[in-house]
């Protein structure tokens, strides 16, 4: 399929959905054509493009964006792969259930914003903390999903498994974890979403550097809501671009159990 | 390879135990399977058929008595022993040529390819390698489910109503297939069913089981040439002689209403 085609697919499909985008936009660049609210709040849709120039020059939003990027990719890898064996160790074995499972859900209760005194006493206020408040967050979607995954896998494929004398290795390669996979990845995309919060948040709490964060923050403080809106437009479609790709690979990975269920 | 598949079965007794009461589901099983029969077991639901197919498997643990086969005692499941199940048992996300090839040890070895061609050819599924089970039929998951249980080259075939799931054309239909099939592999098979026709096309033995506890009842023979008439008189004096031990014979079988 070609580029062109994809693009009409995509506005023939999401049609509706950039209705609303379009009528956001006609609404605020009326309210600020007409002075309705002051600049000083809200800026004009042109003041917001001429902000979105100048950081892309100065280098600020390709600099911020991409340590966003990189602490989202530590902390989402940490905790997703962390997350992802207990979620294994769990599923597989009742003993792990049993020894770890009262204690994760205890923790689970605790909103991940309770955490940050203790992580700023533990790790300071540079990257380890917000790398270790980002994998808190991812932690908990990818083992819960990990875990009902496996769960979920019917007992009439280990019996096929015991048949072909399939070891515990092979049965957990075979069977297990890609019966468990749909279950995992929509686990991924809610670290993802996760992810994406707490980096923000993070960085506006414990600013010490650069991010995306940061820069909205600074904005705040600026009083330049112009990049602030470039800041929050930014988060949107890098967030929704992400999200529509763990979208993607989710339909992929799971055909098998659409037709299934 | 040589394929044996002499099944012994002496004394067979099950029980299942919950926590203050005991259940005896199989009593006193005795049935010997000569390497290349045909045997089908029918009974009544909840006869023990099921269990009794499971113990042979492996799948089932705990029981009096002995099930030999080729003389050795069964110890859990093993490759020697092929199955297929009511539901077809596919994994649902490998293609039809990967789940025919899941008992194989190295199923990218050219042993292994050509092993897994064969059957899928014997099974008539040749050009369906790459599609997966959610784009198969009833019938077509369930010959691949044979062909899964065959690539190993078992000694024996254990079906457990394989065809029950599938309507009465495609059920017609895969007997031939299954006859074809058990002819061509010289392959000892023991199927569970609970369709008298099914058990009279394709048995040289019948293995009639009364339920609770279960204990096989009767064993009639199917001294008939293949392939079988369903209108035959012996036929349908065949399907009397099982049916009058679930006293459901008819007293006159060729007298009908017009």
């Amino acid at each position: 399929m070609s580029i062109t085609t994809n693009v009409a697919t995509f506005i023939r499909t999401r049609y509706h959905g950039l209705v609303s985008f379009l009528a956001l936009f006609i609404v605020w660049s009326a309210v600020s054509h007409y002075e309705l609210v002051s600049a000083e709040y809200l800026p004009s849709p042109p003041a917001v493009a001429k902000a979105f120039v100048k950081v892309i020059k100065s280098g600020q939003l390709g600099v911020s964006l991409g340590s966003s990027l990189v602490r989202i990719a530590e902390g989402f890898f940490i905790g997703t792969t962390l997350g992802f064996l207990f979620g294994v160790a769990m599923g597989v074995s009742a003993t792990a259930e049993r020894l770890f499972a009262p204690l994760f859900n205890a923790l689970r209760q605790v909103p991940i914003i309770g955490w940050i005194p203790l992580i700023i006493v533990w790790c300071g206020i540079n990257e380890p903390s917000k790398i270790s408040f980002i994998s808190i967050g991812a932690f908990f979607p990818i083992l819960l999903s990990t875990f009902e995954g496996i769960r979920s896998v019917s007992k009439s494929y280990l019996e096929v498994a015991q048949v072909f004398e399939y070891n515990r290795i092979k049965l957990l390669r075979k069977i297990v974890v890609p019966g468990a996979v749909p279950n995992i990845v929509s686990g991924i995309r809610l670290s993802m979403g996760t992810s994406w919060l707490l980096v923000v948040w993070a960085e506006i709490n414990t600013r010490s550097a650069y991010g995306i964060g940061d820069l909205l923050s600074s904005a705040g403080d600026g009083k330049k809501p112009d990049i602030a809106f470039v800041c929050i437009i930014v988060i949107g479609i890098v967030a929704f671009l992400i999200n529509e790709l763990f979208g993607h690979l989710e339909a992929r990975l799971s055909t098998w159990r659409k037709s299934y269920r | 390879m040589e394929r044996l598949g002499t099944l012994e079965v002496k004394n067979l007794s099950k029980k299942f135990r919950s926590r203050n009461d005991e259940l005896t589901v199989l009593n006193d099983i005795n049935l010997t399977v000569q390497p290349g029969e045909f045997i089908s077991i029918i009974g009544s639901s909840g006869c023990g058929k099921t269990t009794f197919l499971r113990l042979v498997v492996g799948l089932e643990k705990g029981y009096e008595g002995e099930i030999l086969l080729d003389g050795q005692r069964l110890n859990g499941p093993s490759l020697k022993r092929g199955v297929v199940f009511q539901d077809h048992r596919l994994l649902p996300w490998l293609s039809i040529e990967k789940n025919v090839g899941m008992g194989l040890k190295d199923a990218k070895s050219d042993e292994s390819r050509k092993a897994i061609q064969e059957h899928l050819e014997l099974v008539g599924l040749k050009g369906f390698e790459k599609h997966y089970p959610h784009q198969l039929s009833g019938g077509m998951s369930q010959r691949a489910a044979i062909a899964r249980a065959l690539v190993n080259r078992p000694g024996i075939l254990l079906l457990d109503e394989p065809l029950g799931a599938l309507d009465a054309l495609t059920r017609m239909y895969m007997h031939q297939e299954l006859e074809r099939i058990w002819k061509q592999e010289k392959i000892t098979m023991i199927m569970i069913t609970h369709d008298v026709d099914e058990a009279i096309v394709l048995s040289d033995k019948i293995v009639v089981m009364s339920s609770r506890p279960g204990t096989i009842k009767k064993i009639i023979p199917v001294p008939l040439a293949r392939p079988r008439d369903r209108a035959s008189y012996d036929f349908v004096k065949i399907k009397e002689e099982v049916l009058e031990e679930f006293q459901l014979h008819t007293e006159h079988p060729f007298t009908y209403t017009i």
